[in-house]
C-alpha cells in the first residue's frame, strides 16, 4: 500500500528526514516512535502533503501512484487521512459543514453523486456516538473552544466519517488524560480493518497499550534506527531513548568538539 | 477636480422640480441653506481628505435627473413582515404594507419632523448630504411614542429602476423614551442600470430606546450609492447599525453617532464584499460627548478581483467623557493581488480615564486552516470559499433577529459559496 524509499526532506533548509524506508501493507498498524525532533511528525506531514516541507531525495509510492505528485486534497481523496497533532480551529465553519464538504468533495473526485442530507445526518450522529461526542458539538465551529481531548476526539470522528485507507495519527495521544485516551483508542480500534492501514506517531508507549501495533519503528535523527514488534516499544519505555540515540549524541558531541 | 460649473449643473438640473413641502417655511429655510452650503463646497473630490481614496470621476461623468413616480417593475420576494416600497425615491403605496400612525412617509409627516429634520447631521456636511437636504423628496418616517414597541421587523425596500435617475431620500426614525424597533432597509436596483441613490437616514434615539437598524445594499453593479446614517443618542439608548454592502459600482456610507446621554451604547457592524471593480468607502464616526457610554465597532471586508475598499473609523472621546469604553475592529481579507483596502483608524481621546482599543488587519486566508480543509479532501476552491464565508459570516452572526440573520447568511452564501450553499 505504502512504500517509502530513502526519503529525505528539509524544512526551511534544515534537513529533518535523512533516508526513511518504510513499507506498510493493508490491515497493518505501524507505530513510529522517537525522541522530540527525530522527524516523526515531519514524516506524517510530508505524507499528507503539507506546505513548507521539501522532499530532496527518495520516493513514496502509494497504491501504485507517486504520492509526492499529488496535492493534499488529492491524497485525501485517494484515502490518506492525517489526524493532526494540533487540530486547527476554524471559526465560522461548523463541523457538519466541513465534513459534508469533505464527503461531497471526495465523492465528486470518485465520480459519485452528493450524499443525501438524511443519510449524512444519520452517519455523523452514529460516528459521534463512537467517540462519545455530544451531538451539539457537530453544529459548533470546527474545534473552536474545544478542549484538547475534544479536539483529538473530533479528529477521530472525522476519520470515522471519511473512512481512509491509510490513517496517519500524529501524536494523537498527546495532551490526553486517561479517560480521553481510552475513548480515542476505542474509536481508533473500531476502525481497524483488514483493508485499512494505520501509522501511529507517538512519543510514549502508553498509547500502544490501547492500540496494539503490528510493528514498531524507532526514529532518530531522521532515520529509522530500529524496527521490531510491539515488544520494542516496551523495551524503549524501560531503557529510554538514549538507548537508541546515545551513540548519535556521542557522535554529535565529537563533531561539535572538533 | 470639479469646476464650479459642474456643480452648478446639479443645481440647475433640479431647479424645475416641484419640491416636497414647497410652502413649508422651515423646510424651505433648511433647503436654502443646504443649497448655499453645496454651492460653496460642491461635490467632493480626491483633494478632500475624507475622499482621497474614492474617485468620483465615473459618477460625475454622467447626468442624472429626478425621475417621475412609476409603478414597481420588478417582483419582490414574499415577506411576512410589513414592508414599504420606494421606487426611484417615491413611495409606491400599492406595493407597500405597514403604513400606520407610527410608520408614515416623509411627505405626510412634515409637521412631525420639523424638530428633528437635519438635527443629526455633521456640522460640515459634504456635498451629497447638502444635496439631500436641499432636494429631499420622500422617505420613511418611524415615530414611536413613549413606551411604544414596533412589533416584528419593518422592511423598507428602495428600488432604483429608471436609468440615469437620482433620488434624494431622507428617512427619519424618531423614538421617544423606552421604545423599541427593528428596521431593515434594502437598497436594490435593476440589473445593468446606472443611477445615483443618495439616501440619508436620521435616527433620533430617545432615552433607553432600543433600535436595530439594518442597511443591506445590493444595488445594480453600475450604480452609485451615497448613503448616510446619522444618529443622536439619548441617555441609556442602545442602537445597533448593521451596514452590509454587497454590490454597486461606487458606494460611500457615512455612519455617525453622537452619544449625548450617559449610559448609551452603540454597536456598528459592517461587512463589505467587493468584486469586479467595485469601490466601497465606509466612514464611521463615534462621538463620545458624555461620560459612561460604550461603543463597539466591527467591520470586515472581503475583496476580490480589482475591488477596493476604504474604512475610516473615527472615535472622538470628549474631555468630560470619562469612563468611555470604545472598541473598534477592522479586518480586511484580500483575495486578489489587484484588490486594495485602505484602512484609517482615527482615535481622538481628550479624556484620561477611558478604555479605547482598536485593531486592524490586512491579509490572506490562513494557510494552516487551508491545509486542514484540504487534508480532508476538500478541493482548493471549496476550501477558499468556506474560509472566506466563515470570515465574513462573523459579522452576520452579530445579527440578533433570527429571520434577518438567516436571510443574510443565505445571501452571503450565494455570494461566496457558489455550489456549496447547502452547507449553511
Amino acid at each position: 500500500m505504502l512504500k517509502v524509499k530513502n526519503l529525505h526532506a528539509t524544512v526551511g533548509g534544515k534537513s529533518i528526514l535523512n533516508g526513511i524506508d518504510l513499507e506498510v501493507k493493508p490491515g497493518e498498524i505501524h507505530a513510529i516512535m522517537g525522541p522530540n525532533g527525530s522527524g516523526k511528525s515531519t514524516l506524517a506531514n510530508v505524507l499528507a502533503g503539507r506546505d513548507g516541507y521539501e522532499v530532496t531525495q527518495g520516493s513514496v509510492e502509494y497504491l501504485g501512484k507517486d504520492l509526492l505528485q499529488l496535492e493534499p486534497e488529492e491524497r485525501a481523496c485517494e484515502g490518506i487521512f492525517l489526524a493532526f497533532q494540533y487540530p486547527v480551529e476554524i471559526p465560522g465553519v461548523s463541523n457538519m459543514a466541513m465534513l459534508k464538504a469533505a464527503m461531497n468533495s471526495m465523492r465528486k473526485y470518485h465520480g459519485e453523486g452528493e450524499i443525501k442530507a438524511g443519510e449524512f445526518l444519520k452517519l455523523i450522529r452514529q460516528k459521534a456516538d463512537l467517540v462519545e461526542m455530544k451531538h451539539e458539538f457537530l453544529k459548533r465551529a470546527v474545534n473552536e473552544g474545544f478542549s484538547g481531548g475534544e479536539k483529538k476526539r473530533n479528529e477521530i470522528l472525522q476519520m470515522a466519517m471519511l473512512e481512509p485507507k491509510l490513517a496517519l495519527l500524529d501524536e494523537t495521544d498527546s495532551g490526553l488524560d486517561i479517560d480521553a485516551l481510552k475513548i480515542v483508542s476505542n474509536g481508533v480500534n473500531a476502525l481497524r480493518s483488514p483493508e485499512r492501514a494505520m501509522v501511529l506517531v507517538t512519543h510514549y508507549q502508553r498509547l500502544l497499550d490501547y492500540i496494539v501495533p503490528d510493528y514498531v519503528h524507532v526514529l532518530a535523527n531522521g532515520k529509522i534506527v530500529k524496527s521490531g514488534d510491539k515488544s520494542l516499544a516496551l523495551e524503549l519505555e524501560a531503557k529510554g531513548y538514549s538507548w537508541i540515540d546515545g551513540t548519535d549524541d556521542a557522535a554529535t558531541a565529537v563533531q561539535q568538539a572538533s | 477636480m470639479i469646476t464650479a460649473n459642474e456643480n452648478q449643473s446639479w443645481v440647475t438640473a433640479h431647479a424645475d422640480v416641484a419640491l416636497t413641502g414647497a410652502n413649508v417655511a422651515w423646510l424651505n429655510h433648511q433647503r436654502k441653506s443646504a443649497l448655499a452650503q453645496f454651492e460653496s463646497v460642491g461635490l467632493p473630490g480626491v483633494r478632500d481628505e475624507d475622499w482621497r481614496y474614492t474617485n468620483l470621476r465615473a459618477l460625475k461623468s454622467n447626468d442624472y435627473a429626478l425621475s417621475a413616480a412609476s409603478p414597481l417593475s420588478i417582483e419582490l420576494a414574499e415577506t411576512a413582515n410589513p414592508r414599504l416600497v420606494f421606487v426611484d425615491g417615491h413611495l409606491d403605496v400599492n406595493a407597500s404594507t405597514g403604513l400606520s400612525d407610527s410608520v408614515t412617509s416623509l411627505k405626510d409627516s412634515l409637521e412631525l419632523i420639523e424638530a428633528y429634520f437635519g438635527s443629526t447631521l455633521p456640522k460640515e456636511p459634504h456635498g451629497f448630504t447638502s444635496l439631500n437636504t436641499a432636494y429631499a423628496h420622500d422617505g420613511y418616517v418611524v415615530h414611536l411614542k413613549p413606551g411604544q414597541v414596533l412589533d416584528g421587523v419593518l422592511e423598507v425596500v428602495f428600488v432604483s429602476q429608471s436609468a440615469d435617475a437620482v433620488s434624494h431620500t431622507r428617512n427619519l426614525i424618531i423614538t421617544d423614551a423606552n421604545t423599541q424597533c427593528t428596521i431593515v432597509e434594502r437598497h436594490i436596483g435593476a440589473h445593468g442600470t446606472v443611477y445615483l441613490n443618495n439616501v440619508i437616514t436620521e435616527i433620533i434615539a430617545g432615552e433607553n430606546a432600543h433600535i436595530d437598524h439594518y442597511k443591506i445594499q445590493q444595488e445594480s453593479d453600475d450604480a452609485f450609492h451615497m448613503g448616510g446614517v446619522f444618529i443622536n443618542q439619548a441617555k441609556g439608548s442602545q442602537v445597533k447599525n448593521h451596514n452590509i454592502a454587497l454590490s454597486g459600482l461606487v458606494t460611500r456610507n457615512d455612519i455617525y453617532t453622537n452619544m449625548l446621554g450617559q449610559g448609551a451604547h452603540m454597536e456598528m457592524n459592517g461587512l463589505v464584499v467587493g468584486q469586479g471593480r467595485q469601490h466601497i468607502d465606509n466612514h464611521t464616526e463615534v462621538n463620545h460627548a458624555v461620560p459612561n457610554c460604550t461603543s463597539d465597532e466591527y467591520y470586515k471586508t472581503v475583496l476580490d478581483d480589482h475591488s477596493r475598499s476604504v474604512f475610516r473609523g473615527r472615535i472622538i472621546v470628549a474631555k468630560d467623557a470619562q469612563l468611555t469604553n470604545a472598541d473598534q475592529q477592522n479586518n480586511n481579507l484580500l483575495l486578489s493581488k489587484d484588490a486594495e483596502a485602505d484602512c484609517k483608524p482615527q482615535l481622538e481621546i481628550y479624556a484620561d480615564d477611558v478604555k479605547c482599543s482598536h485593531g486592524a488587519t490586512m491579509g490572506q486566508l490562513d494557510p494552516v486552516s487551508l491545509f486542514y480543509l484540504k487534508s480532508r479532501g476538500i478541493n482548493a476552491e471549496a476550501a477558499n470559499a468556506l474560509l472566506t464565508f466563515a470570515f465574513a459570516n462573523e459579522v452576520i452572526e452579530r445579527v440578533n433577529v433570527d429571520s434577518v440573520r438567516q436571510e443574510l447568511t443565505q445571501i452571503l452564501a450565494g455570494e461566496l459559496l457558489s455550489g456549496l450553499e447547502e452547507l449553511v
